[in-house]
């Protein structure tokens, strides 16, 4: 697991022209509780970025002090401004869904879309009313009486409405059912994303946003676990299938996690541990695949829990 | 400044049953009772005057001076008959007051709002000018369109009685310049809610939970605890600590600045009393304006502006729950 860390905060270190975050030291404690570690991450932009760890590990403290919510130690930069002293000029740059379900009771449809066209200058109203089209939502409801994955849907409709810089999305799809998550995942790659745009997504659904992101960040206890770009973990992360006959072979080198699958034991490998691993070593003990980011998940989170 | 446009929308929006649906129903009330008194009036057989309060005469033909008192006190007065709009709108701010910052942070709608690009000063600002000058302003127009619909009807009721003072009453001045008497008492009673605002304000801003009982309890306690002191330390030293100066410029100042008229509190009593040909419009904004000489007055204004300087800085760090 060292390793694993190691080499993480050797590309987190390595300077990015043009970050749209960045950390350095990033700490905040609740009394004695560390919930963020002093950090250090860059998101340059244009990326899709999942920040995924388990419930607890630090990804919305992280995610707060990026927006300017909380106080907090160390040296953070969000598009070049400084959240605890620049809030309100980043806050046209930035959008973000913080929480779902927090839209006030009283709130109309119409009214919430007629707001936020008054207050926000880079709000395209067609486009909120253009996603609100696609949903049950009438323009004279109010939250109240809207089952919770519609307060959900107005929320997403106003916020991808907004051509932010940066947007952060905090398990933005919560309530949804499967179809509307599906289809939000698809509008958010290919209506709101672009090159100047950059995203930071939290998720416990890890399965439904891998295909759409660029880089992952794990975060476990208010560590950086893992630091990568996409095209970096299919290089360095192996999975296996081995048959029984190798599979003594295989363990002896020290697979990350391993798994049986029909009667096959499925391994992880990381290319880049200490000692070095071949590709060809690896394709000598079987079938080689790309590992799923939730299989990663579980191997880099492991013992997370005990 | 659009923002702002926006900010204030927004609270009218959540607050349109306190600011516009309550005196609208307490007008209502008001249109319903002594209108109806006014019709049944002319169901009755005669124009009956009370005097003192045993003294029935019953009057055929009135007098020409009668009528020219009777006009002077409908033109300048018929806007006192609204007088309960006013005990309403004290009520309805201050629990706006206290639930303003808080309850964005109780039901978490704060992380939606400052999801946009609108800062706390902002925020805080609208609901500080809602509540000295919004709110104040909508029972002012509510006041002045349910004392207008009264007085056509007790004209027309009397007119009808024979005593016709329709003409006498639209040819006096009192009757055009009352309204706008009415609106210039507003800069005044925002000097004199300031502290009252600026308080609940930075308790809704700044407590957890029990605004009601933070905001009232603390400067009663505070008052009491004050007097209890006083009490032992007059016994054994002799020495007295103003408890009276601390009741009246501090605990009054900070709940009771909402009551519109509170400043006559500070008034030559006597003045008052001697109205007897209708209100005094100009004598009475005179009288008001005159408090404004004390410098009690700007320090607690001053104080009631940096309450709410206070509660924007709260707001900048304070979390949802």
């Amino acid at each position: 697991m060292n390793t694993v860390q190691d080499a993480v905060l050797d590309t987190a270190r390595k300077p990015a022209s043009g970050a749209a975050l960045s950390a350095r030291g990033l700490t905040k404690r609740y009394g004695k509780q560390m919930a963020v570690d002093g950090i250090d991450f860059e998101i340059p932009a244009g990326r899709i970025v999942g920040l995924i760890g388990p419930n607890g590990s630090g990804k919305t403290t992280t995610l707060k002090a990026a927006l300017g919510l909380i106080p907090f130690e160390g040296e953070l930069s969000v598009l070049g401004f400084d959240p605890r002293t620049q809030r309100d000029a980043l806050m046209k740059d930035v959008c973000f869904i913080a929480d779902v379900a927090i839209l006030p009771r009283w709130l109309r449809v119409q009214d919430a879309v007629d707001f936020v066209e008054g207050v926000h200058p880079r709000f395209d109203r067609s486009k909120a009313e253009r996603y609100i089209a696609n949903t049950k939502l009438k323009p004279g409801m109010k939250v109240k009486e809207m089952s919770k994955g519609m307060v959900v849907q107005l929320h997403l409709a106003l916020v991808m409405a907004i051509d932010a810089r940066l947007l952060v999305l905090d398990e933005p799809t919560l309530g949804l059912d499967i179809l509307y998550r599906k289809q939000f995942y698809q509008h958010l790659l290919e209506d709101y994303f672009d090159e100047q745009k950059t995203i930071v997504i939290t998720t416990h659904q890890v399965e439904e946003v891998e295909h759409i992101l660029t880089d992952l960040l794990f975060i476990r206890e208010g560590k950086i676990a893992l630091a990568a770009s996409m095209e970096e973990i299919g290089q360095r992360y192996v999975e296996v299938m081995v048959p029984n006959e190798k599979a003594a072979a295989a363990r002896a080198l020290q697979p990350l996690d391993q798994r049986t699958v029909f009667g096959k034991s499925v391994m992880l490998f990381d290319t880049q541990r200490a000692g070095g691993l071949s590709r060809s070593q690896l394709e000598a003990l079987g079938e080689v695949r790309h590992p799923s980011v939730a299989d990663l998940f579980v191997a880099t989170m492991k013992g997370s829990y005990a | 400044m659009n923002t702002m446009k926006w900010l204030i929308r927004r609270e009218l929006w959540e607050h349109k049953g306190a600011f516009v649906y309550a005196p609208l129903a307490v007008a209502a009330a008001l249109v319903l009772l002594l209108g109806g008194g006014f019709l049944y009036a002319l169901t009755s057989s005669a124009f009956h005057i009370q005097h003192n309060g045993h003294q029935m005469i019953t009057i055929e033909g009135v007098p020409p001076e009668m009528y020219a008192k009777a006009a002077a006190i409908a033109a300048s007065s018929y806007l006192a008959i609204t007088a309960p709009l006013f005990l309403v709108l004290p009520v309805v701010v201050f629990f706006y007051c206290l639930a303003a910052l808080h309850d964005e942070r109780r039901d978490r709608s704060i992380l939606f709002w400052k999801s946009l690009p609108m800062s706390d000063r902002e925020t805080v600002l609208s609901k500080a000018a809602v509540a000295l000058v919004v709110a104040p302003l909508l029972t002012v127009a509510i006041g002045i369109a349910t004392s207008l619909v009264l007085l056509v009807l007790g004209l027309l009721s009397s007119a009808v009685k024979g005593v016709n003072l329709i003409a006498p009453v639209l040819a006096n001045a009192n009757f055009y310049l009352s309204p706008l008497y009415l609106l210039s008492f507003l800069p005044l009673y925002i000097v004199w809610a300031l502290p009252t605002v600026g308080w609940l304000l930075l308790v809704s801003s700044w407590a957890r939970s029990k605004v009601f009982l933070w905001a009232v309890g603390a400067p009663l306690i505070a008052l009491a605890l004050l007097a209890w002191f006083d009490f032992l330390v007059g016994r054994f030293s002799g020495l007295s600590l103003n408890v009276k100066w601390f009741g009246e410029e501090v605990v009054a100042r900070m709940l009771g600045g909402l009551m519109p008229g509170i400043w006559f509190g500070e008034v030559n009593g006597r003045a008052l009393a001697e109205q007897n040909a209708g209100l005094d419009g100009p004598m009475l904004i005179g009288l008001s304006y005159g408090t404004l000489a004390s410098p009690a007055v700007w320090i607690a204004a001053a104080a009631g502006c940096a309450m709410i300087y206070g509660a924007i800085r709260l707001r900048r760090w304070r979390d949802e729950g």
